[in-house]
């Protein structure tokens, strides 16, 4: 394994990690965020990509922490949930929702750090969903509670918000 | 924006639409969960455990050879089975309580199975904890240590289904309990023929009408996310400390004070959020606390043990198959029922009769009451799968796919409509037919599927797209539980404090798994103390339960947490308001009959005008804050129990077999909504899990070893946002419970009747009935005769 350091932003901040000290060349991104960082937003439920629950952003694209090897940031800029403004859009909506007919947006709270990431991204995408494409794009992200129809909302709620900014997510 | 429920009795904060109270916590990433408590970072001499699980469904140690994971650097210790702490602990069960109430060793619910050694030497499934548990400096290194241990298996034979385990010959799990496989009769489950009213043979025999059906479920689970996990400190001479996700910190700590011989004062429990619970170790009895909390004494340093996703696959519902004979006569009456179920308890019996005995029993009583002739006989069987626990919907959600199907059944026998068949039969025995509840919920049900206009003759509907076929269907459930169900619970604490600024600071112990009972109890705190102009915003809630400091904490079952303690918190805002007055009197120097509080002021009585308001009366002194604690038992009073129904649309491809959700009406008469959005949240939610079991979820083994081939969600297979269908969620509030709000819970039951709608719905579709859960296409395709080969 190499021994020389290597380099991530974390939430703009600049990570210089020793191999072997730091990490070790198995240690996935979501084991080195959580366990060596300290991001405990994200969670690893699964392990194996299969919930994504450890969604976070690289350089802006929503990836599952769990499935890439801390060395495969080498060089790159991590977001996770502890990265967001506490007034970010969509973690305002994900709070807010409970217009009447769809619950709220989440129950246990497991998977909400996941499912707020995947939408941060997928909003940069696409600003502006229908609710077919909010279904096909959040559909990597299990919410056992079953919040889908909340999370929904909130994703469209998050949209409009965006759009009233003027910004981008 | 969808109509919103419209209260029967108008409240200022019960019942409302609004954000929950942790909902910014939750969305911001900062709820802590145990799994978020401890790593090296925050407690650098922490260490990891991990547990030996058995490769095979049936197997016993002959012996283990530790020396070489031993020699690996960064293993701590090893504790194995023969050590005289871990050989000497008693045998037990993980069935000691569901959760109602707090039991001793002695008073646990299925004393009569206790058949789980903690880390023995005996495995009855793949994936047993057995033999050893190793503590590492980290996770892998504790994993490869369980490589190197060098362990003698001696192999047995084996047996998945209990229709073969009941047979002669076939291998036996638990001799000592289940000579024949089969659990005996008990003092809790009552008889194998645990219901027997009037002649049920002789009925069925002069009816006019006789149909016979059989249902088979099977045995998911509950799938939270949030693993299993514990970190456990063992201060000697001071106290054992256990944070963890277990959502009954009382009872956990009872277990691990018996279980360890520790006085209750010696043992701390500890449970921040817990990221969802759906019945999981309902039991707060779990053997993993046991074995890491003696590593942790072992080694002196704290441990973690936390389940990977393939070991979280470690309990489910029993699988059950029911078969069922229901005569009528002409007119639709229900003369005669009877049920008999075989159950597959799995490795360990835990709660499979609870499943199977307890809860028909409930609906015989709540629902049956009015069929003069009734039978069930059931028969809890052990097998060589993973053990059968605790669900969300325990016994309920089997019972419903039998009960349904009958009704359904019986309605196209006698050319009724379902509905009407279920109007003219199904009540409590304190209430007289037709039921108002159960009425109601029908009707709601029907009119917002679109019953009448959908549904057709089985199969005779339109054709869509060349090869899908549409289809409604129903079921209906007694809904659990109101308060008089609640009894055992013994009592309900609370406490309330009114803090010198006016703010007030709720210890309403309970560990908050996602429920939203959290919110439900500042609004019925700010609803019980609205007299001192108290708001939801000025209530904090504590969200942590420490067994240090808290009162015994609520248990998250049977969805009652959303009203228990606000119905305590109205009764002891009387003595908070005579507290206040008693106060108010001394620091305006009046008397106490001249003085009352409302809306947030302590006024003169014969000068309204004059007067504080109670923060500026509280501030004036003495700084310390007016604190009210009451325990109290749940209300007994004979309050009968409301309905719940669940109305679904399906589509169903006749060319792949595969089945779509396509509308759900799900329909809860509550009582009363304590609030709404998370009672919406618990309506559409529970949808996942009984979509899920009905269509998609399923545990498969490979039978030839014994070895289950899919604890993973790549292929078990939870629905996602795009598997859902359109959900409407309606609230009513029809029956009405004891106490102040007479609300019951409704979140456990929300994922009962999805199974049997399904069901009734795509025999309403292509004309076929299926009897067995999940529908995957294979099956659609077998029963239209196009499987093939």
């Amino acid at each position: 394994m190499a021994t020389s350091p290597i380099r991530i932003t974390v939430n703009d901040r600049l990570y210089e990690l020793l191999p072997g000290r730091d990490l070790e060349a198995s240690t996935t991104l979501a084991g080195l965020l959580r366990e060596r960082l300290g991001f405990t937003g994200l969670k690893i439920s699964c392990d194996e990509g299969a919930c994504g629950a450890c969604t976070v952003l690289l350089d802006g694209k929503a990836v599952l922490s769990c499935m890439l090897l801390a060395v495969e940031a080498d060089g790159h800029s991590v977001t996770t949930i502890e990265g967001l403004a506490p007034d970010h859009p969509v973690i305002e909506a994900f709070i807010e929702q409970s217009e009447p007919g769809y619950g709220t947006a989440l129950q246990c709270g497991y998977c909400t750090p996941g499912f707020v990431m995947t939408t941060v991204a997928f909003l940069r995408q696409n600003p502006k969903p229908t609710l077919a494409e909010i279904k096909e794009a959040l559909s990597g992200n299990i919410c056992r509670c079953g919040c889908y129809a909340g999370i929904a909302q909130a994703v469209l709620h998050a949209s409009e918000k965006l759009a009233a900014r003027g910004g981008v997510a | 924006m969808k109509t919103p429920f419209t209260q029967r009795t108008p409240r200022k904060h019960i019942g409302q639409y609004r954000p929950r109270i942790d909902a910014e916590e939750k969305a911001t990433g900062k709820a802590r969960y145990a799994d978020d408590l401890a790593s090296k970072l925050r407690v650098p001499d922490l260490v990891y455990a991990k547990v030996l699980r058995s490769p095979y469904p049936h197997a016993r140690i002959r012996s283990i050879d530790t020396r070489a994971a031993l020699a690996l650097p960064g293993v701590v210790g090893i504790l194995t089975y023969d050590e005289p702490e871990v050989a000497s602990l008693k045998v037990t069960s993980a069935g000691w309580t569901d959760g109602v109430d707090t039991v001793s060793y002695e008073t646990m619910m299925w004393r009569r199975y206790k058949d789980r050694r903690v880390l023995g030497d005996y495995a009855c499934w793949v994936g047993d904890e057995v033999g050893a548990v190793v503590a590492g400096e980290t996770e892998a290194i504790a994993e490869e240590a369980l490589r190197l241990l060098k362990v003698d298996w001696e192999v047995l034979p084996f047996v998945l289904e209990s229709e073969e385990a009941m047979k002669p010959g076939a291998p036996v799990l638990h001799p000592e309990i289940a000579p024949d496989n089969v659990m005996p009769e008990d003092t809790v489950g009552g008889p194998h023929r645990f219901v027997d009213k009037g002649d049920v043979d002789k009925a069925l025999a002069k009816a006019p009408v006789v149909v016979e059906g059989t249902s088979i479920s099977h045995n998911a689970t509950q799938s939270s996310l949030d693993p299993w996990c514990c970190v456990i400190e063992w201060k000697q001479g001071t106290q054992v400390t256990v944070w963890s996700n277990s959502y009954e910190t009382d009872q956990s700590r009872m277990h691990i004070s018996q279980m360890l011989g520790l006085p209750i004062t010696r043992v701390r429990v500890v449970s921040p959020y817990v990221g969802g619970q759906f019945g999981r170790g309902d039991t707060g009895d779990q053997p993993f606390f046991l074995f890491t909390a003696l590593l942790a004494k072992k080694v002196g340093r704290p441990v973690k043990f936390k389940h990977t996703r393939r070991e979280s696959f470690h309990d489910g519902r029993q699988q059950a198959t029911y078969t069922a004979r229901v005569g009528a006569k002409k007119d639709g009456t229900i003369v005669a029922m009877e049920f008999k179920s075989i159950g597959n308890a799995g490795a360990h019996a835990d709660h499979t009769m609870f499943a199977l005995k307890f809860a028909p029993m409930e609906l015989t009583e709540v629902a049956l009451a009015h069929v003069p002739n009734v039978r069930f006989e059931a028969y809890g069987v052990y097998t060589n799968k993973m053990p059968a626990c605790m669900m969300r919907g325990v016994g309920n959600s089997q019972t419903n796919l039998i009960l349904g199907h009958m009704v359904d059944l019986l309605a196209e026998k006698l050319g009724m409509d379902p509905i009407d068949v279920a109007i003219k039969n199904f009540g409590h025995e304190w209430e007289r037919l037709p039921n108002k509840s159960l009425t109601e919920v029908l009707h709601a049900g029907a009119k917002r599927i679109g019953w009448k206009e959908k549904r057709h003759q089985p199969g005779q509907g339109p054709t869509f797209e060349g090869t899908k076929k549409r289809g409604v269907g129903f079921s209906f459930h007694p809904g659990w539980h109101a308060e008089w169900q609640e009894v055992r619970r013994g009592e309900v604490q609370v406490g309330m404090t009114l803090n010198p600024d006016g703010t007030v600071t709720l210890d309403a112990p309970t560990v908050e798994t996602g429920t939203g009972s959290n919110t439900c109890n500042v609004l019925g705190c700010a609803e019980a103390l609205s007299f001192l102009g108290v708001t939801p915003a000025d209530i904090h809630w504590v969200a942590v339960i420490d067994t240090n400091l808290s009162g015994k904490d609520c248990v998250q079952t049977d969805s009652a947490v959303s009203f228990l303690q606000s119905e305590v918190m109205a009764v002891a805002a009387k003595e908070m308001k005579q507290r206040v007055l008693e106060r108010a009197a001394r620091n305006l120097k009046a008397g106490i009959e001249d003085l009352d509080v409302a809306e947030g002021r302590v006024f003169f009585k014969k000068k309204p005008k004059e007067g504080k308001t109670i923060r500026e009366m509280m501030m004036a002194g003495p700084l310390v804050g007016i604190t009210v604690k009451l325990s109290r038992p749940p209300l007994a009073e004979r309050t009968g129990v409301p309905f719940i129904v669940t109305f679904v649309e399906v589509e169903v491809d006749t060319a792949t077999g595969r089945t779509q959700m396509l509308n759900m009406a799900v329909v809860n008469d509550c009582g009363t909504v304590m609030y709404a959005s998370g009672a919406e949240a618990q309506q559409i939610g529970g949808q996942i899990i009984g979509v899920g079991e009905a269509l998609t979820e399923e545990i498969i083994y490979d039978k030839p070893t014994g070895v289950p081939l899919n604890f993973n969600w790549i292929d078990y297979k939870i629905p996602t946002m795009a598997d859902m269908p359109e959900i409407d969620p309606v609230l009513m509030e029809v029956w009405r419970g004891g106490g102040e709000y007479g609300a019951c819970g409704i979140g456990e039951g929300t994922v009962t009747c999805a199974p049997r709608a399904i069901l009734n719905a795509i025999y309403n579709a292509i004309g076929v009935r299926i009897d067995q859960i999940p529908v995957k296409p294979e099956k659609v395709l077998a029963a239209l005769g196009k499987a093939g080969r």
